[in-house]
């Protein structure tokens, strides 16, 4: 089973620790249709025992984990089956527990074990399900990629896309929430109406309550305070007219672009880190970017906004951050706003055309790899995978 | 009702509603020549923001800042907040599902 170490080389075996996730299912696909990519010839699904043997509840444990890992296992072969180019033959799927000889408390702890298994059976990859964090501890699996960095394993996250977390958009219910949500969704009720007549108060007032019993504990993320969003709507009413202004001036640009027989466009996938909080602000200013033509948010990562630009012009706004400087000064006042430009903070990338700086990041590397490989004949099929392989591995990194 | 209007305002409501006409015709032509879902996302929204923006203004201006005109600009305040979000959703589902940007000397999609 011994292999050259090369990301993406054919024929390695690959470990995957594993626990019960929604990513869990596309994880082993991913899994299987890389193995089916020539990547690996051997897939060991392991989980790391939470107890230790003899244990009073482990026979309980692992009987849980035992229906999780032949879950695992059938899935791997529903997904084989489904793979029709490669024989099934050749992929091995191992399931396996370790660890069940001590307690394992930190990343270190899984680490090691990771790597005598690894090296135990001439294991040089590892795949991690994104959403794996062992002992149900959220911070885990930063340090335990940073644990893994150390060795000399070959490590990526499968690239699967998270599901949306619903737990997140609930919030706090608070009084005064409560009462925000039921004011505004009156006054505007009101305002459609007519505030004098009755009848419109009164289902207005039923219908408020029933707006803000439902919304309250998703539309705010903290208690509105009386003297901050005052400020902040003052600040959004002057930056209102500038918006205008911007959409108005890059609507004409673009207009002229689309209306030149030629078409002179020269689109690329651009990346900004900008420096706003989490939020409204960011949603503010993705929004506004995506309201100018000429440039669209299509990602939003930590603080990496992912926009495309239609022609260097936009994209050249997008690098001077005037709209960034403006959503800080919305939201966090006049000082706030005077920072350098993301250009001259080097917080941003060109993933395409002919002034690329960083290469393109794919979030499903499944998907393209699919294409190309049915694109290109036999003998280049291996490169295209090599290249996505080394693609997923940088692509851990930054998240 | 027309003939009560001022010829000043007559002439804003014509202007406002030809350059209303005028961009959300660019967007029509952008949806039809851009070659990829990204591209046209982006002129997509521009029927949205000066197309709608200039004939609403145009319907503001024509109705008169009694209810109506207090309305239309609601209404421009709401399609300026979902406008963009439905945007960005199609460019997020598109980036999501590996759908690589079009760039120039590509095939046309």
């Amino acid at each position: 089973m011994a292999d050259d170490g090369v990301p993406g080389s054919t024929g390695g075996s690959v470990v995957v620790p594993i626990e019960s996730t929604p990513t869990l299912r596309a994880t082993v696909t991913h899994l299987v249709e890389s193995a089916a990519d020539g990547e690996f010839s051997a897939i060991h699904f392991v989980v790391f025992a939470t107890w230790r043997d003899g244990d009073p509840e482990a026979a309980d444990r692992e009987a849980s984990v035992d229906r999780l890992l032949e879950r695992v296992s059938t899935w791997a072969e529903a997904d084989l089956a489904d793979v029709d180019e490669v024989d099934v033959d050749d992929v091995e799927v191992v399931t396996t527990v370790v660890g069940g000889d001590e307690y394992l408390f930190g990343a270190d702890d899984y680490v090691r074990e990771l790597v005598a298994y690894a090296g135990d059976h001439g294991i040089e990859h590892v795949v991690l399900d994104p959403e794996y964090t062992p002992v149900g501890n959220t911070t885990l699996l930063q340090s335990l990629e940073f644990a893994l960095s150390r060795t000399d394993l070959v490590v990526r996250e499968a690239p699967v896309a998270r599901p949306t977390r619903r737990e997140r958009l609930r919030k706090e219910a608070t009084g005064i929430r409560f009462a925000a949500i039921f004011g505004l969704s009156l006054a505007f009720y009101l305002a459609l109406g007519d505030p004098f007549y009755p009848f419109d108060v009164v289902t207005g007032v039923a219908s408020a309550t029933v707006v803000a019993v439902t919304l309250s504990r998703v539309s705010l993320d903290a208690d509105p305070s009386l003297t901050r969003t005052p400020i902040r709507l003052l600040r959004g009413a002057v930056y209102v007219p500038v918006l205008f202004f911007e959409i108005l001036k890059s609507n004409l640009v673009v207009a002229r672009v689309i209306l030149d027989p030629r078409m002179p466009i020269e689109p690329s996938l651009n990346r900004v880190r900008v420096i706003v909080g989490s939020g409204l602000p960011i949603t503010t200013l993705a929004n506004s970017i995506t309201l100018t033509p000429g440039t669209l948010t299509v990602r939003a990562r930590d603080g990496d906004l992912y926009v495309h630009s239609l022609i260097p012009w936009a994209r050249d706004g997008l690098f001077d951050g005037s709209l960034e400087r403006w959503t800080r000064f919305v939201f966090y006042g006049r000082e706030a706003a005077r920072l350098p430009t993301p250009r001259e903070r080097d917080d941003v990338g060109i993933f395409q055309g002919p002034d690329a700086t960083e290469e393109y990041p794919g979030a499903r590397a499944d998907g393209g790899s699919e294409r190309e490989g049915a694109a290109v004949v036999d003998g280049s099929t291996a490169d295209a995978t090599e290249a996505d392989g080394s693609e997923d591995a940088e692509e851990v990194t930054p998240e | 009702m027309i003939d009560a209007l001022s010829p000043v305002r007559l002439a804003l409501i014509v202007v406002f509603g030809l350059c209303g006409l005028f961009f959300t015709f660019v967007s029509m032509a952008g949806v039809l020549r851009l070659p990829d879902v990204y591209s046209r996302a982006h002129t997509a929204s521009q029927a949205d923001t000066l197309g709608a923006g200039f004939t609403l203004a145009a319907v503001a201006l024509a109705a008169g800042w009694d209810g109506a005109g207090f309305k239309t600009v609601l209404l421009l305040f709401f399609i300026f907040v979902t406008n963009p979000t439905a945007a960005h959703a199609i460019a997020r589902a598109a980036f999501e599902e590996g759908i690589v940007p079009w760039t120039e000397g590509d095939e046309r999609r």
